[in-house]
């Protein structure tokens, strides 16, 4: 398919289309002066700024969405960034979103640290990729298991020896009787952006990326 | 295919000239990966040289190639040198986390490689700027250093504006290429609405002298995948496709037309005439086929 020669003069920022960063990036584009106009759950939508137009599609889906520049910007958790591995502009932490991405076991496990995870045992985690990459620089062999929500039950069903989930307050792990043993990695919401279309459309980038580093 | 020429060359003691290829290459990719394992590209080398006139030359030619297929492109210019420059001046060790701070763009992880404030101010420059040779200037006066490559880029540019194609060539420090053997100039090539780099390349002295022949070398490699993409598919649009034909004992001046054609960055095909009755045909004159007058291109 060739590129579409409208594509040029506009900009397509992807957000997620439900979940805990929707409105709270909805509300940061509002702030930076970029209203939703017509119906905000269709997947593309119109904005107060005939210069952007909004992608809504899964959070987990949107650094592909930037990769292949079908979005030029995208706003998503900096954990799926990293668990696709996809080379992407990260030009903010918008600052929203914030959650660690913690190894927990259940409490009466008696293991204290990751490293004390017997080698062979499985993790049952929604992040393989970075759940791998974890345990590879820890030196311990573990077995990922990719679940798709619900991770926190892995142990208590016996699935899983630990879990590799986002943790926000610590209470979903508190009421599944999971403890917290090691921080895999900090996340936050961050404005992500195709490479190309960083060069390709600098000025009009920049200024969204501007807008929304200001914007309280 | 860079690995492969300069081993090529060092086996045969070459250390000055001039290569092209246009080939499929396959690669070994984690099934993740989203590239393809087998892909097309066409590059060329320039071996020996002066250092200015050879990274000019090669920046220069894969505008001109793609042009001359009618893909209006743009290049990013990064430098391997002025990173390795930086890291010295700030006693940063990290290499593999620093330049994936700043292919990225990540502030945050910039911050994780080093906590000196005047290394995360230039750095942060460094990532958030795009401009001209301006643009080494400023970083090497917030570093006190990268007096050399300032002149280095002035000069590549004033080469480039004699081959008429600086207007489209940036500096964006933050290009940098994933293949470890570019120690110097590396450079990207893309085109709107495709979300890749088309091509890109860059220096590699260094690989020449493990190879064993100390030369210098410099060249690029466009992706014909992408290229095709950016042209709009296989097939080409045959709405913008002209159609031209040659009379028998014609072939010469039909090729002639084509190539003049193509040149000015217009798609067309060149075939035979065979009773054809839309198109440009070619005998003592060029001629529309449909109306019977005589074609100007």
């Amino acid at each position: 398919m060739s590129p579409d020669p409208d594509r040029q003069e506009r900009i397509i920022l992807a957000l997620p289309n439900k979940g805990r960063m929707r409105e709270p990036a909805l509300n940061l584009l509002k702030s930076a002066g970029v209203s939703v106009t017509g119906d905000d759950r269709s997947y593309l939508s119109k904005t107060s700024n005939p210069g952007i137009d909004l992608l809504s599609v899964r959070a987990a889906d949107i650094p592909v969405y930037v990769y292949y520049g079908i979005a030029d910007l995208g706003i998503t958790g900096r954990d799926i960034v990293a668990e696709t591995g996809l080379e992407v502009y990260e030009l903010a932490d918008l600052g929203f979103g914030c959650c660690n991405l913690v190894v927990a076991v259940d409490k009466d496990s008696g293991i204290r640290s990751p490293s004390e995870i017997p080698h062979g045992s499985k993790v049952a985690t929604e992040f393989p990729n970075v759940t791998k990459a974890y345990f590879d620089e820890l030196g311990v062999l573990v077995e990922t298991i990719t679940l798709r929500g619900a991770v926190e039950i892995a142990p208590r069903l016996g699935l899983a020896t630990a879990i590799v989930d986002i943790s926000s307050t610590g209470a979903t792990l508190e009421k599944n009787r999971l403890s917290a043993i090691g921080k895999v990695m900090s996340s936050s919401a961050r404005l992500i952006c195709n490479k190309i279309s960083y060069k390709t459309k600098y000025d009009k980038v920049e200024e969204i990326t501007n807008r929304l580093r200001v914007s309280p | 295919m860079t690995t492969q020429i300069a081993r090529m060359l060092a086996s045969k003691a070459k250390d000055e000239g001039r290569l092209c290829y246009i080939t499929n290459c396959i690669r070994y990719l984690e099934s993740r990966n989203l590239s393809l394992r087998e892909y097309w590209q066409a590059g060329a080398e320039r071996v020996g040289g002066d250092r200015v006139s050879a990274d000019a030359e090669a920046v220069a030619l894969s505008l001109e190639m793609l042009n001359s297929v009618g893909i209006r492109a743009s290049v990013d210019l990064g430098s391997m040198s002025v990173i390795r420059k930086l890291m010295d001046r700030f006693k940063i060790n990290d290499y593999k986390r620093l330049t994936g701070a700043i292919g990225s763009k990540s502030i945050d992880d910039l911050r994780k490689v080093t906590g000196d404030r005047n290394a995360i101010e230039t750095f942060t420059l460094l990532m958030t700027k795009r401009g001209k040779a301006e643009m080494i200037r400023a970083i090497a006066d917030k570093a006190g250093c990268l007096e050399d490559e300032y002149e280095y880029f002035r000069d590549l540019y004033r080469a480039l504006d004699a081959y008429g194609c600086a207007s489209s060539v940036f500096v964006d420090l933050s290009t940098i290429r994933e293949m470890a053997y570019y120690n110097d100039l590396v450079f990207e090539i893309f085109t709107w609405g495709i979300g890749l780099p088309i091509g890109g390349g860059g220096r590699y002295d260094a690989m020449m002298k493990d190879f064993g022949i100390n030369t210098t070398a410099t060249g690029f490699a466009l992706s014909i995948d992408l290229c095709v993409r950016a042209l709009g598919g296989p097939q080409g649009n045959s709405n913008e496709t002209l159609k031209v034909y040659y009379q028998d004992g014609f072939r010469d001046k039909g090729i002639e037309l084509a190539r003049r054609l193509r040149g000015s960055g217009k798609c067309c095909t060149l075939d035979a005439y065979k009773g054809e009755r839309s198109g440009i045909l070619v005998g003592e004159k060029a001629v529309k086929i449909e109306s019977g007058e005589e074609y100007e291109p």
